[in-house]
C-alpha cells in the first residue's frame, strides 16, 4: 500500500475468475449485474437481465431494480455502508463490487454501472470491468470522484449463508427482512443462521432469525433463539409474546400462557404491541381450556 | 346451478389461497419488519423533539401561539409518511456551528407548523 492509497485490509485477496460481459449500447446495468451474479455462482447473463432491469425510455437501469433482480436470481444484495473502507474490505475478501459512477463532466451527468475487481498499488489504479473493457485501469482519485458523484453507491451479491465482509448487524437484518418479502423463506434460512452465528448477542439479529424460523414453521431453531433472547433481556415483551405463539404451535399451552402473561407484564407503555399481546394471551387461555396436554420440555439447540 | 358452481369455484380458490399462507404467520406474532418500523419512527420523533427542544425554536413557536406540548402531541399523531418528511426536512437543514442561523430557525418553525397542520404556508409554492 502506498502513500495516499486506499485503506486496504491487512489480508487483501481480490476476487478471482470474475466473468466479463461486454455491454451492448447503454446496457451497462445488465452487464454489470450479470458479472457479479455469475461470480456468485448464480445462473445469469445480460440478455436475461435486460428484461428485468433495463428501461428503454431512460436508456438505463435503476438501482432498486438491480437489487430486485438480484433477489430474483436467488442472491442477497448488500448495499455497502457509507464507510469509505467498505469497498476495499469487500474487494479484499474476494467480492467484486458493482458501483454506480457518474462519468459526466461539470453539470452534465452520465450514469454508468461498472464492477470493481481489483486495486493495483503500482500506479494507484482501480481495475474495473467497465463497458466493453475487460480490465479498465482508472486512477484511484478519478475513480473516487466519479463514484462519489454517484453517491458512493456500491453493492455486492452473495448466496444465502455467506456474509459480506462489510456487513453490520442492523443493516444486515434490514437487508434480510427486505429480501424475505420476495425470496422464499426456505432459501433465506441459511442467511439467518449465518447471521445468528456471526452476531450471537445481537438482539435484532436473533429476533429476526427467530421470527423467520417461526414463520416458516422451523420451530426448533426459533425456540432456541427466543430463549437466547430472553437470556439477553432486551425487549422482553416482544420475545415472550412470540415465544408464547411458538409454544402454542408446539401444543404446550401451559408454558405458552406463562409467557403470554410475562409479555403483558413487560409491555412498555406507549409501544404499539398491546393488541398483539392481548390476542396472544386470549389464544393461550383458550388453548389451556381446550387441551389436556402435559407441558413440554424446551427444544434442544439446533445442530451446528 | 349457477350459484352452486360459483360456490364450488369460491371454495376451490379459497383452498388454493390457503396453500400459500404460512401456517405460523399469525397476527399475534410481532414481526421483525413491524419492530424495525417502530424503531425508525422512534428515531424520527427524536429528531423532531430535538429540534423542538431548541430555545430559539420554542420562543418562535410561542410567539405564534403554539405551545411546545401541543406541538409534541401533534408530532406524535403524524402518519409515518408525514413524520419521515418532517424528520428529513430537519436533517437536511444546514447545521451551522453554534446557533442555527435566524433564517434556519424561521424555516424550521414554518416546517413544523406546516406539518403539524397549524398553518398552510407551502400550499401556494
Amino acid at each position: 500500500m502506498q502513500e495516499g492509497g486506499p485503506e486496504l485490509p491487512a489480508s487483501f485477496s481480490p476476487p478471482e475468475n470474475v466473468p466479463f460481459f461486454p455491454q451492448s449500447a447503454y446496457q451497462c446495468g445488465p452487464a454489470a449485474l450479470a458479472t457479479v451474479l455469475v461470480h456468485s455462482g448464480a445462473n445469469s447473463d445480460p440478455e436475461t437481465l435486460v428484461d428485468q432491469v433495463w428501461i428503454p425510455g431512460r436508456r438505463g437501469s435503476l438501482q432498486l431494480e438491480l437489487l430486485a433482480a438480484t433477489r430474483r436470481a436467488g442472491r442477497i444484495p448488500w448495499v455497502l455502508p457509507e464507510d469509505p473502507a467498505a469497498i476495499w474490505q469487500e474487494l479484499g475478501a474476494g467480492n467484486p463490487v458493482l458501483v454506480l459512477q457518474d462519468l459526466g463532466i461539470g453539470p452534465f451527468r452520465r450514469w454508468h454501472y461498472a464492477v470493481v475487481v481489483d486495486y493495483d498499488p503500482d500506479g494507484d489504479r482501480v481495475i474495473l470491468r467497465s463497458g466493453t473493457r475487460k480490465a479498465q485501469r482508472e486512477r484511484l482519485s478519478l475513480f473516487q470522484r466519479s463514484w462519489s458523484r454517484g453517491g458512493n453507491w456500491g453493492v455486492v451479491v452473495h448466496r444465502p449463508g455467506e456474509l459480506p465482509a462489510s456487513a453490520e448487524p442492523a443493516g444486515y437484518v434490514r437487508t434480510l427482512t427486505g429480501a424475505g418479502e420476495v425470496m422464499p423463506a426456505a432459501a433465506l434460512a441459511p442467511a439467518w443462521a449465518a447471521a445468528a452465528e456471526r452476531w450471537p448477542e445481537d438482539f435484532l439479529v436473533l429476533f429476526g432469525a427467530a421470527n423467520a424460523a417461526l414463520e416458516r414453521g422451523d420451530l426448533a431453531p426459533a425456540e432456541y433463539w427466543y430463549r437466547r433472547l430472553l437470556a439477553l433481556g432486551e425487549e422482553p415483551a416482544l420475545v415472550h409474546n412470540n415465544l408464547a405463539n411458538l409454544l402454542l404451535a408446539r401444543n404446550c399451552p401451559a408454558e405458552a400462557l406463562r409467557h403470554a402473561h410475562a409479555a403483558a407484564d413487560a409491555l412498555v407503555p406507549g409501544t404499539p404491541w398491546r393488541e398483539a399481546v392481548e390476542r396472544t394471551r386470549a389464544r393461550a387461555e383458550a388453548a389451556m381450556g381446550a387441551s389436556l396436554a402435559a407441558d413440554c420440555p424446551p427444544a434442544p439447540a439446533p445442530d451446528g | 346451478m349457477l350459484n352452486l358452481r360459483a360456490a364450488i369455484w369460491g371454495l376451490a380458490c379459497a383452498c388454493l389461497l390457503g396453500i400459500g399462507v404460512p401456517r405460523h404467520a399469525v397476527a399475534e406474532v410481532i414481526g421483525t419488519g413491524e419492530f424495525l418500523a417502530m424503531a425508525e419512527r422512534d428515531a424520527q420523533i427524536a429528531v423532531v423533539e430535538a429540534a423542538l427542544a431548541r430555545t430559539e425554536v420554542q420562543s418562535q413557536l410561542e410567539r405564534l401561539g403554539v405551545g411546545i406540548d401541543q406541538a409534541l402531541e401533534r408530532v406524535a399523531a403524524l402518519s409515518q409518511a408525514e413524520l419521515a418528511a418532517l424528520a428529513g426536512n430537519i436533517e437536511e437543514m444546514p447545521a451551522g456551528s453554534g446557533a442555527l442561523a435566524v433564517i434556519g430557525v424561521v424555516f424550521l418553525v414554518l416546517v413544523i407548523l406546516e406539518v403539524v397542520g397549524v398553518i398552510d404556508v407551502f400550499k401556494g409554492i
